[in-house]
């Protein structure tokens, strides 16, 4: 166990620089030469070559990597080119990183119990009609196209109806950001936390399934426990560890959905800055939150691997023994 | 001792029904379940519709009509027509193939790719294994749609230069009009949607043949001097397929998804070229909030995206459940 | 001197597949006395533990069925408790070990937790209590250390240990009757010995009564006070254990006992295994479940299915041609006739 987590320790680093790597070299030199792709076409072939000595592109390719690591290290991810040229990088993303840091609470405050929740209840009343309801709630989670929810789901949520007699809506604010507490953050919460939900809902279904088909949990039954210490004490305990390995996927689904979600109801996050970016070709804005989402995301990994091998005491003994 | 001989030994009963072919079990399994049979008719007329888009679609889906621009649904336009009058079933019948188009190459290139490099590390071991099982790693090590954009986004004006060079320094006219017509869009979508996607089933089919490896079956092949490939060929990997193919259908229905996104992005198919993706992209930027009324302009795609995503969906369900009945007993 | 501790009257089980209806248990009947040893013995399919498992009322419904029966323990018919009544006394007068030790103990709680939860349920005790009572029910199965091994996990266990802690938390409210489901299969051959040997102990030293499952008849002859042999889901021989090993009458338990390897005749007998394969569960044949494999069918076998029928003292066989099987069963087996121990009634 523990040879394990030194190997994780140590492979860390060369994945880090693997990444950081990839990333500078599909950015800068991915989409053809970079002076060229940020001047167009048309500029005046001397003003591209002082562009060029200028933000040393004419360096060898390696010492222009160290350059970019170095001072990634030291927060510069280098400077907005098209929609607010001149901006460092690393402060448009620190301008908008509390706002997409409260989104993504509100949508994991909601999704993941509430997917839990559903899970158990599925695999308790396993095939009756609400075990059935809950599968299609899953399958409509994963199947639903985010980028026509969205519209589709504004139309009917934000505007008023005439339904002859009756006026309905509008319901809810549609875009803007107001803060957490808003009603505004109600539909990107909910669009962003559809998927999660689902996942959450699917994974503890069949662990849940799994376990109660155990024969320790038969055994606690045979104990005479009640229903509520089987499922809460004997059940659920074990069936809540391997949720434990969704927890990176949840966040690999986050930073993709926050993208849509937030260019899609206007919400100045970092999401927005990125979708933003893509469709610009804001390439040092692309290199930043990929660079950075990735970082996150492999060392999120390594603690969520540590953690699961501290929550299952068969993993955690093996180390002592 | 009075005995009669009457002899129908149970024993001969029971191998009987077991002579019943594997995969018609299966069929008859999957059958029992209604959305998967749902799912798999969705899929078939999805890929007829591709693969019959021109003798289906009523019009040219590039045909611009100015004279005849968001019309609501008529006999002329079943689905009516566009902001500047393109024809909505037209664009639709074509995005179907374009779908198609992308999924069949991606799941071709994921499986091979897949199939091989996962048999190998977890057939043969040692540096393969680790060369193939890190690469798998740091592949992963990227959170997966972000790395998809990331990809896209990024070798895409190099690949279009590059290929436009290309032509013009070899004197390829066909190369030059494919790319002057869109269709290097395709090759940046099924590149970035690959390159994640080996990945994947390489693990997995990895983690089937180091359990497999241990077997008996496997060992004593090993034993009496199988070669390697025929282990690998006729032993390993029938015995390891179910799983790989709940995933590819699985998969599949994140294509379609993925597809729609990178559109979306302005980093997938852009047009001229039919794509779901980029008429959502379009209207509903467009529609949804200056004319309300025009909800169906965003609605239609919507239903056709969902509806194919369900059935790949319903049909990896079912499959799993077809290919693993002790799951569900 | 005896009182009727639990009453099982035609008892049926089965269950719902996509195949069809499974009858795994087709009208069982048997009584059990207060403090008797009861060994159930059958193979796999035959529905022993099936059946014990309706008594606990721990049949996963649905699919499971009971669609009739009566289970009468005590006084009361288990079968018509409600579910609240029913756990009451599981655990606390009528206590189960399961074959596997391997998966029957909870992975993430400790054994200290796993016992005392039911102390404190069923015996009302606090927490300080149950840990006391905990490490003396380990020392009772020979665990040793016993009050620093309560904070340890199952996986820290070996397969003989976890299996007595099982038996521990089985005894741990002194039930009245221990049901055994196969709790030696899953263990070496030593350590099975030891388990039986502690189970013999404790029902010496707390006089609970045992129903043990098995499929092995050498693992209870010296174990248990009678035998009920079961086949397709029907008890088709019962006997005292010294009365079936001597004289038994039922082809089945004759093929039992010719597969049991025996010390003392030497290297030169060969085990006779039973032909062929049980019936199908979900369509049962109308006459006897036991006609494909048996060397005494006769014509009316394959038409009527026999009841037990008293073919001695506390001595029942489902058999139509028992008299057959009483005198060609010695040369089947290859031994000279044992002592009998009533006379034949019939």
């Amino acid at each position: 166990m523990s040879t394990i987590i030194i190997r994780r320790l140590l492979w860390l680093p060369v994945l880090l620089i693997l990444i950081s790597f990839v990333t500078f070299a599909l950015g800068i030199y991915g989409p053809g030469d970079p002076v060229q792709v940020m001047m167009g076409l048309r500029a005046r072939p001397e003003i591209v070559e002082q562009v060029r000595k200028e933000y040393g592109f004419d360096r060898p390719f390696l010492v222009q990597y160290v350059n970019y690591v170095g001072n990634a290290l030291r927060g510069n991810f280098g400077y907005a080119l098209v929609k607010n040229p001149g901006q460092r990088v690393s402060d448009l993303i620190a301008k908008r990183l509390p706002v997409t840091i409260q989104l993504n609470i509100v949508v994991l405050f909601w999704s993941v119990p509430l997917g839990i929740a559903l899970g158990i209840i599925a695999a308790l009343k396993r095939n009756t009609i609400i075990d059935v309801l809950v599968r299609a709630l899953v399958i409509l989670g994963f199947s639903l196209p985010v980028i026509a929810l969205m519209p589709v789901l504004s139309f009917g949520m934000s505007r008023r109806h005439d339904l002859g007699l009756l006026t309905i809506g509008p319901f809810l604010p549609v875009g803007g950001w107001k803060g957490m507490f808003a009603p505004e953050i109600i539909m990107p919460a909910f669009v962003l936390g559809l998927g999660i939900l689902a996942i959450y809902t699917r994974q503890t279904r069949a662990a849940m399934i799994d376990v109660l088909s155990s024969d320790y949990v038969r055994t606690a039954r045979a104990k005479g426990l009640t229903e509520w210490m089987v499922i809460m004490r004997h059940a659920l305990r074990n069936a809540l560890i391997p949720l434990i390995t969704i927890i990176g996927f949840t966040l690999a689904g986050l930073f993709a959905g926050s993208f849509l979600v937030e260019a899609f109801y206007s919400i100045p996050g970092v999401g927005a800055l990125a979708f933003d970016a893509f469709t610009s070709r804001e390439y040092y804005v692309i290199m930043a939150v990929t660079l950075i989402g990735a970082t996150v995301y492999v060392i999120f990994n390594l603690i969520i691997d540590l953690a699961y091998a501290f929550v299952d005491p068969r993993i955690r003994y093996k180390s002592g023994s | 001792m009075a005995t009669t001989t009457i002899d129908l030994p149970a024993a001969q009963v029971e191998l009987e029904k077991k002579a019943r072919p594997a995969w018609l079990e299966t069929w008859q399994r999957f059958a029992r379940n209604k959305p998967a049979l749902l799912g798999l008719l969705i899929i078939i007329l999805l890929v007829l519709t591709a693969l019959f888009a021109e003798l289906l679609a009523p019009y040219d889906y590039r045909q611009t009509n100015l004279d005849a621009v968001e019309q609501p649904p008529s006999a002329a336009h079943w689905l009516g027509t566009d902001a500047i009058g393109r024809d909505m079933l037209s664009r639709l019948i074509f995005g179907a193939r374009s779908v198609v188009f992308v999924m069949f190459v991606v799941a071709t290139l994921t499986f091979t790719l897949g199939l091989l490099l996962g048999a190998i590390a977890g057939y043969f071991g040692g540096w393969s294994d680790t060369l193939i099982s890190r690469l798998i790693d740091f592949l992963f090590a990227f959170p997966s749609l972000l790395f998809i954009f990331f990809i896209a986004a990024t070798i895409k004006p190099g690949l279009v230069e590059s290929l436009r060079s290309f032509a013009l320094a070899n004197n390829m006219p066909w190369l030059t009009d494919f790319v002057r017509s869109g269709y290097a869009d395709y090759l940046v979508v099924m590149i970035s949607l690959s390159i994640l996607g080996w990945a994947g089933l390489a693990r997995l089919v990895r983690g089937q043949i180091l359990s497999l490896r241990e077997k008996e079956f496997v060992l004593g092949a090993q034993a009496v001097g199988v070669p390697h490939w025929r282990i690998i060929t006729r032993y390993l990997l029938p015995n390891s397929l179910a799983p790989i193919f709940v995933a590819i259908s699985l998969g599949l229905g994140s294509i379609a998804l993925s597809e729609g996104i990178l559109a979306y992005l302005g980093v997938g198919l852009q047009p001229p070229n039919p794509s779901w993706g980029n008429i959502i992209a379009e209207h509903s930027v467009r529609y949804w909030r200056t004319w309300p009324e025009m909800i169906w302009m965003i609605f239609i795609p919507f239903a056709v995206i969902a509806s194919v995503v369900f059935a790949f969906n319903f049909v990896g369900d079912g499959l799993n459940e077809a290919l693993n009945p002790e799951l569900h007993d | 001197m005896s009182n009727t501790l639990l009453d099982v009257r035609n008892l049926r089980t089965e269950f719902a597949t996509q195949d069809g209806i499974v009858h795994a248990v087709n009208g069982v009947s048997f009584v059990l006395e207060e403090g008797e040893t009861l060994g159930l013995v059958g193979e796999s399919g035959s529905g022993k533990s099936v059946s014990m498992l309706t008594v606990m009322r721990l049949i996963p419904m649905p699919p499971g069925r009971i669609p009739s029966g009566e289970v009468i323990f005590q006084g009361n018919d288990l079968l018509k408790l409600s579910a609240e009544e029913m756990r009451q006394i599981r655990g606390n007068k009528i206590a189960m070990v399961f074959q596997d030790p391997m998966t029957s103990l909870n992975p993430v709680l400790t054994i200290g937790t796993q016992i005392t939860e039911a102390l404190e349920l069923h015996m009302g005790m606090n927490n300080e209590q149950a840990r006391k009572r905990a490490a003396e029910l380990l020392k009772m199965v020979n665990i040793p250390e016993a009050e620093r091994r309560l904070d340890d996990y199952p996986h820290q266990f070996s397969g003989g240990m976890r299996q007595r802690v099982m038996i521990a938390i089985g005894l741990s409210c002194s039930p009245q009757l221990l049901i055994a489901d196969e709790p030696t299969t899953a263990l070496d051959v030593t350590i099975q010995a030891q388990i039986t040997d502690i189970v013999k102990r404790l029902k010496r030293e707390l006089g609970m009564a045992i129903i043990w499952i098995t499929h092995d008849l050498g693992v209870i002859a010296g174990l248990a006070d009678r035998i009920n042999v079961m086949y397709s889901g029907y008890i088709v021989e019962t006997a005292p254990t010294k009365e079936l090993f001597a004289n038994p009458l039922h082809p089945y338990t004759v093929g039992l006992l010719g597969s049991i390897p025996r010390l003392d005749e030497g290297k030169r007998e060969k085990l006779t295994p039973i032909e062929g394969l049980p019936p199908d569960l979900v369509n049962l044949p109308v006459g006897c479940p036991f006609y494909d494999r048996c060397r005494f069918r006769t014509e009316k076998c394959l038409q009527e299915n026999p009841p037990l029928m008293s073919v001695g003292v506390k001595h029942w066989s489902a058999c139509w041609n028992y008299e057959d099987v009483r005198q060609q069963r010695d040369a089947i087996l290859k031994r000279t006739a044992l002592p009998v121990a009533g006379t034949p009634q019939s």
